[in-house]
């Protein structure tokens, strides 16, 4: 299990509120991963479709792949996320670093109806056809949600409102792995503002500098930030901080 | 492998703008369609920590953009205004903005003497590439809010099928895969003993990969390194 896998699979069943239908950035939601993918079958219903996946984009060992997230099948893996990994994940990561444009590809069955702005995979056909949706979260990693059936129906207009629904399930999932088990503790200023300015590129004595602050004194506010970020060292709180928009 | 027989079929509909001047035109019937007065397409930089604004398009007069200067714009695109795909764009109201972190109450009246009255950001996509559309209108609430969201999935695609037009150089372009490969992992938390590890090189390389990101992205140490990364979508 990747660690990205690994930190997203740490947030599950947590019992918060859940976000149905929120759109805006919520950084005081966080949701769980049954209720994602709850979400994820909504829009799955919404277009026809059978199957879903939601997969990462990983940059491993050289080469861009996919890591596959949740699916249809939740808590378990669905036959269809490791066989869309295997024909299509590497070809899906190369073009979604390059492009947000949707793609699909035919089933055994034959194509789908064509579908406006999106493009088509061509080659083998899987055993069903399936739209993929490349979605990017505001300040995080990059992913595509895979949809799969055999009489997937999109209608133009609403191919733009599905697409933007996928980004905005993505979001909160991205969000609910950095956000960790119970919330977020409150920030004091004083945090915050050592926290913003290790970002800048601050070191603590400059920190100290800038505050009128002793050493001392900035090391235990950026100490408290890493502890109530429940992150390993001081480059964990930044990247955590910013993902979670708690700086910008 | 299957991956090595697939290719893109292009549609007939295709979205691809070859030149500027159908760029233009594409953003001016786009701002005419949601009833935007002005437009402006651009990349934020992020450079000592600060993000600057690099205009790629615009129907802003070149003073305009002068005054506003590349700082107000790049936190205009990036702050709270900004709305991603899937989030529900709120606008600026410039005559009455409070002041904010972002924007003062000088420099809302500023643009709003430049016949700005509202003003969205809106986060368009293309593949890893972040970019910000800034749509404005003189009198507010003259933007049609509910077809904003369309307008900007529209964007993303027209965008990611013309990506050679957007000549500004993503920072995402100038890592290699090894040095993000390694800011990610910094980014979780690890040292660099454990991406050593992970990564199956020395810690003198992986310390090297580092110190050359830092330096491509003109940052002052990791810490800044990872901040300038995340914000630009690098990682």
């Amino acid at each position: 299990m990747s660690a990205s896998r690994k930190r997203l699979f740490a947030a599950q069943g947590t019992g918060l509120p859940n976000l149905f239908g929120a759109a805006v950035p919520a950084r005081d939601h966080a949701v769980t991963f049954a209720d994602a993918a709850r979400r994820a079958r909504w829009i799955a219903i919404d277009i026809n479709a059978e199957k879903f996946s939601l997969f990462l984009l990983s940059h491993s060992r050289k080469r861009r792949g996919l890591t596959a997230c949740f699916d249809s099948d939740y808590p378990a893996t669905s036959a269809e996320t490791r066989l869309v990994n295997v024909r299509f994940g590497e070809e899906l990561a190369r073009r979604i670093t390059v492009s947000t444009v949707p793609l699909w590809w035919p089933g055994a069955d034959g194509p789908l109806s064509d579908i406006n702005w999106a493009k088509r995979l061509t080659g083998t056909p899987a055993a069903m056809a399936a739209i993929a949706f490349p979605v990017t979260a505001e300040r995080g990693p990059s992913g595509v949600v895979v949809f799969s059936g055999a009489s997937i129906a999109i209608e133009a207009d609403a191919l733009y409102e599905t697409h933007a629904r996928c980004f905005a399930l993505f979001d909160a999932v991205v969000r609910m792995g950095a956000v960790d088990q119970s919330g977020l503790p409150s920030f004091s200023k004083r945090e915050l503002e050592c926290l913003r300015l290790t970002a800048e590129g601050h070191t603590s004595e400059s920190i100290a500098a800038l505050l009128s602050l002793s050493v001392h004194t900035a090391n235990q506010y950026l100490g408290n930030a890493v502890q109530k970020l429940n992150a390993v060292n001081r480059m964990h709180a930044v990247a955590k901080a910013l993902r979670l928009g708690l700086i910008d | 492998m299957a991956a090595a027989t697939l290719q893109l079929q292009e549609f007939s509909g295709t979205s691809r703008l070859n030149t500027r001047g159908e760029l233009t035109a594409w953003l001016m019937g786009l701002a005419e369609e949601l009833g935007a007065d002005g437009y402006m397409l651009l990349a934020v930089a992020y450079r000592n920590g600060r993000g600057e604004a690099k205009v790629i398009a615009s129907d802003w007069s070149f003073d305009a953009i002068e005054l506003a200067g590349a700082a107000l714009l790049a936190r205009i695109a990036t702050g709270p205004l900004s709305a991603s795909p899937g989030a529900r764009a709120g606008g600026l109201d410039c005559a009455n903005a409070p002041a904010s972190d972002t924007i003062d109450g000088e420099q809302a009246r500023f643009l709003h003497i430049a016949g700005h009255g509202e003003i969205f950001s809106l986060q368009l996509y293309a593949g890893l590439k972040r970019l910000f559309l800034l749509l404005s209108s003189a009198e507010p609430g003259a933007i049609d809010t509910d077809r904003l969201a369309h307008a900007q999935m529209e964007g993303c695609y027209v965008l990611s099928d013309s990506a050679h037009l957007l000549t500004v150089a993503a920072p995402a372009d100038i890592l290699s895969d090894r040095e993000r490969e390694c800011l990610a992992w910094v980014c979780e938390g690890k040292t660099t003993d454990d991406v050593a590890l992970i990564l199956d090189v020395s810690a003198n390389t992986v310390n090297s990969y580092l110190t050359g990101a830092i330096r491509k992205l003109s940052a002052d140490n990791r810490a800044m390194a990872i901040a300038t990364a995340i914000r630009s979508g690098i990682v």
